[in-house]
């Protein structure tokens, strides 16, 4: 295996914009607001930035194609401006090519900004599209939570999982992470909701209910990578630095080769090993101090949790229910809300996980800070169960 | 051997309005309503062709045949043969001959007289869905079904004698102004079909066979308006019960299908050496007189068919099915699509044949694809066509999606299994009562995959459904 960016990119500046039903601004708006908190906090001037890459997933709602929104909206002078695409990890996409730029040498100073205006798509849920005109002959128009919801029967099929139990470990999920939306100032849902509730909500797709589903937002998220020698010129003495960035691609094998079993997503576990492996983390249950992860739907970080390998495969609904995740648990996952309820403008949400490890990190996380945090990993899933793109990175302190 | 009928088949959807219920909610404005028996209603991806095509799958045998006919009053395309789309659907070869028979309910019984007097190897297949208005008598007289036959040598029932009238009754219409069926009088209607038309031509379809009309041992007689043929049979002298009228009660009057499907109950009840009569209604009539050499295969089925299906119980949802009201179903449902020629032209054969490919380490795989999915391969390679369609599968994982549009909720869908190793993502339809779940067997339907209104177009695919059907209860 390559050596890999492990310390070689720092965080020197994050934004994120509150998430949420943003009727007051548009995506111009959401990227000044995220890219403006960047630049103080990174403590530089926008000429600084020498490259940059835009996240932006679902291009035709009112974001629009190529690098030239991003660029108009934050005025970026003839700089090197990229647009990425990589369904719902297309936030982490963002920031793996601003610090492979970083880490290449071929600049000294990138942005990553992610992006997206969903609500002006005029009804709930993510917006329809095409799968393009080749696969719309055969392919069904699944909904996403139709997609994830068929982790839940496959799961408890493969692992012999009480139908009823796997449900109310799916509801702790969600009811953990509206408890720790709660304390996240920038949340888009920010009530705390009892178990009764949430397992008692309408069905969405069997057997997901509307609480086992995360928000659908507009928000936009940023950060300024840079070198760690330019780091500490700029004053950050032990900067938060980037140990490992993986991906993983479907090539078609869950959908079209029998031999998937439905009850996990392959490409998680491809691109977690390849990030330890890159942080040199051996024993992630032990060294990892605070996930955020894909929760899209409860029953997706249900799944995550074993192939994150913080949980045997089969234990995660017991790890769950026994606080393990929990924001006072041995590994907390969602410590802002998560998608759940932090909200998910897509293109900008592997952004968001990596604004909450970078505060936490420096001890800036407030009422939600965790007391030791060394190392956080922020997990970004695209498409479906069967069909992924898995994004992990590992963050942690140069020092 | 004789030349005639080799085997038959039949296809109803899986639903079952009882008429009695549906009367009962209309029975405020006092309109007339048939209330007897129940009838067949068609998902909202089905259509005349789809049910064609189901009818005529067990009809392949060991040779494909010359010619597929397809007759329906109710065909979606009018400038793009249903034939030629079944052609591909049945994966049959393209140096088979096509037609599309319309226009009339007479339409397939003209077909299957035309193949007969051909000596050729062929399947007429017929299938309707027609579009009714809320409150007419046809909306639940009528039903949604197809019927199908194939000819050729080694036949199991020969064709005796036949005779055809053409004569321009008006007993209803149908019109590009006026699509749903338009009915005149059914006393009018009645004597003359059976003065003027019915008794004419079956009398001279059983002299051209040799036989009286008492000699009819069976049967299968399309009626204009209830209780015909009764008087069809008094002024024949003939004692032969008429099987359609077991379809009109189960189903519904399957128009251009309706005669072929009393055919396969017919066929069904006879015995070797019975003569069976078939007549075809609609613009005049066409008899023909069958005599029976052996069971007819595919007739019992036809039989069964009749009862097995599940209870539609709720009225608006037959409304909505049978497109009489218009829902606002919320700007997810104005999402559309597309089809492009192109892409139909390079792999639509593929997609409504539902053809997958083999490698050459024996995986199937669906779609094919230059580079084969299998890992253990890791060059291009050409696939060898295999068919899935007439294949079961298991499911590997399965929802029923609430939040998707789908015309009649809920959105089943998930992947299943191939034996042969080839997964799909894939529609699920004719849902059980509990649902479907990982684990359940399932075959291949030909459906709908889209419609584009607006631009009239659809395409087609295959769905998963269970494998059997439960048995409904009496009507």
């Amino acid at each position: 295996m390559a050596a890999g960016i492990r310390d070689k990119v720092a965080i020197v500046g994050m934004g994120c914009t509150r998430f949420g039903e943003r009727w007051d601004v548009g995506a111009d708006g959401l990227m000044v607001e995220a890219f403006a908190e960047a630049l103080a906090d990174a403590g530089i001037e926008r000429a600084r930035i020498d490259a940059a890459w835009v996240g932006n997933a679902l291009d035709d709602i009112n974001v629009g194609n190529s690098a030239l929104p991003a660029a108009h909206a934050l005025r970026l002078d003839k700089v090197p401006v990229t647009r990425v695409e990589n369904m719902c990890a297309t936030g982490t996409e963002a920031l793996r090519g601003a610090a492979y730029a970083v880490a290449s040498g071929a600049v000294d100073v990138a942005l990553a900004i992610g992006v997206e205006k969903l609500k002006d798509t005029g009804y709930g849920g993510l917006p329809l599209r095409t799968k393009g005109v080749q696969n719309d002959l055969w392919m069904p128009y699944g909904s996403a939570p139709g997609t994830f919801a068929q982790l839940a029967g496959a799961y408890a099929a493969r692992h012999g999982v009480d139908a009823g139990d796997l449900k109310r470990a799916m509801a702790h999920v969600s009811w953990k992470s509206h408890q720790n939306g709660a304390l996240s100032p920038k949340a888009h849902l920010r009530g705390a909701v009892d178990m009764d509730k949430i397992l008692n909500a309408p069905l969405i797709a069997d057997p997901l209910g509307l609480f086992d589903c995360c928000g659908v937002s507009d928000g936009a998220a940023a950060a300024i990578v840079t070198t760690p020698e330019i780091a500490r010129a700029l004053g950050k003495a032990d900067p938060v630095t980037i140990k490992a960035i993986q991906l993983s691609a479907s090539n078609g094998w869950e959908m079209q080769f029998g031999q998937w079993d439905g009850a996990s997503v392959p490409n998680t576990r491809a691109a977690a090993a390849r990030a330890y492996a890159e942080a040199g983390i051996r024993d992630p249950r032990a060294e990892l101090d605070l996930t955020e992860v894909h929760d899209c739907f409860s029953i997706t970080e249900l799944v995550i949790m074993e192939d994150l390998g913080l949980s045997d495969d089969g234990r995660a609904p017991a790890d769950i229910m026994d606080g393990r995740y929990d924001r006072e648990g041995a590994i907390p996952c969602q410590l802002d809300g998560g998608l759940k309820c932090f909200g998910h403008p897509v293109g900008a949400s592997g952004l968001r996980m990596a604004y909450e490890v970078y505060n936490q990190l420096q001890g800036r996380a407030g009422e939600r800070q965790r007391a030791k945090a060394d190392f956080g990993l922020t997990h970004n899933l695209g498409g479906s169960p069967f069909n992924s793109v898995a994004a992990v990175a590992i963050l942690g302190r140069l020092n | 051997m004789a030349h005639g009928i080799t085997a038959v088949g039949g296809y109803l959807p899986l639903l079952r309005l009882d008429r009695k219920a549906a009367a009962r909610e209309l029975s405020w404005s006092g309109l007339p309503m048939p209330r007897a028996g129940t009838r067949a209603v068609a998902g909202w991806d089905e259509d005349a062709l789809t049910m064609a095509v189901e009818a005529a799958r067990g009809l392949m045998a060991d040779a494909p045949p010359a010619a597929l006919r397809f007759a329906s009053t109710s065909a979606y395309f009018t400038d793009r043969a249903q034939s030629a789309i079944a052609v591909d659907a049945l994966a049959l070869p393209r140096s088979t001959r096509s037609t599309d028979a319309a226009n009339s309910r007479r339409a397939a019984t003209g077909a299957l007289l035309d193949a007969l007097l051909g000596q050729a190897s062929e399947i007429v297949t017929a299938g309707e869905k027609r579009r009714t208005q809320a409150g007419s008598a046809a909306q639940l007289a009528f039903g949604d079904g197809a019927s199908a036959v194939r000819t050729g040598p080694d036949a199991a029932a020969r064709l005796a004698g036949h005779a055809t009238l053409s004569h321009d009754l008006i007993d209803r219409y149908a019109s590009q102004d006026h699509p749903a069926s338009y009915a005149y009088e059914e006393r009018f209607v009645r004597d003359v079909a059976v003065a003027e038309l019915l008794v004419p031509a079956i009398k001279a379809a059983c002299a051209d066979a040799g036989i009286a009309p008492s000699a009819l041992a069976h049967a299968a007689c399309a009626e204009p308006v209830a209780a015909t043929w009764k008087a069809v049979a008094r002024a024949l002298g003939c004692p032969a019960s008429n099987h359609c009228e077991s379809v009109t009660a189960h189903a519904g009057d399957l128009g251009a299908a309706h005669a072929l499907y009393g055919l396969g109950l017919a066929f069904a009840a006879a015995q070797p050496g019975d003569f069976v009569l078939l007549v075809g209604f609609g613009s005049g009539v066409d008899a023909l007189v069958f005599e029976v050499l052996a069971p007819v295969p595919g007739a019992v089925d036809m039989a069964a068919g009749l009862s097995a299906g599940q209870p539609l119980t709720s009225y608006s949802r037959f409304l909505n099915l049978a497109g009489s009201v218009d829902l606002d179903w919320g700007m997810r449902s104005e999402f559309e699509q597309k089809a492009q020629a192109t892409v139909l032209e390079r792999i639509g054969r593929d997609m409504i044949g539902f053809v997958g490919g083999r490698d050459s380490l024996g995986n199937v795989q669906f779609p094919k694809s230059p580079m084969p999915v299998n890992p253990a391969l890791d060059k291009p390679e050409v696939l060898e066509d295999v068919r899935l369609a007439e294949l079961e599968a298991t499911i590997v994982s399965v929802t029923a999606d609430r939040l998707n549009y789908t015309p009649d909720p809920p959105f089943d869908f998930g992947l299943v299994q191939f034996d042969n190793g080839a997964r799909v993502l894939m529609e699920m339809v004719d849902r059980p009562d509990g649902g479907f779940a990982v684990g359940q067997r399932v075959r291949m339907r030909l459906r709908i995959k889209s419609q584009n209104p607006r631009l009239g177009f659809r395409t087609y695919f295959w769905k998963a459904a269970p494998l059997a059907r439960p048995q409904l209860g009496e009507a």
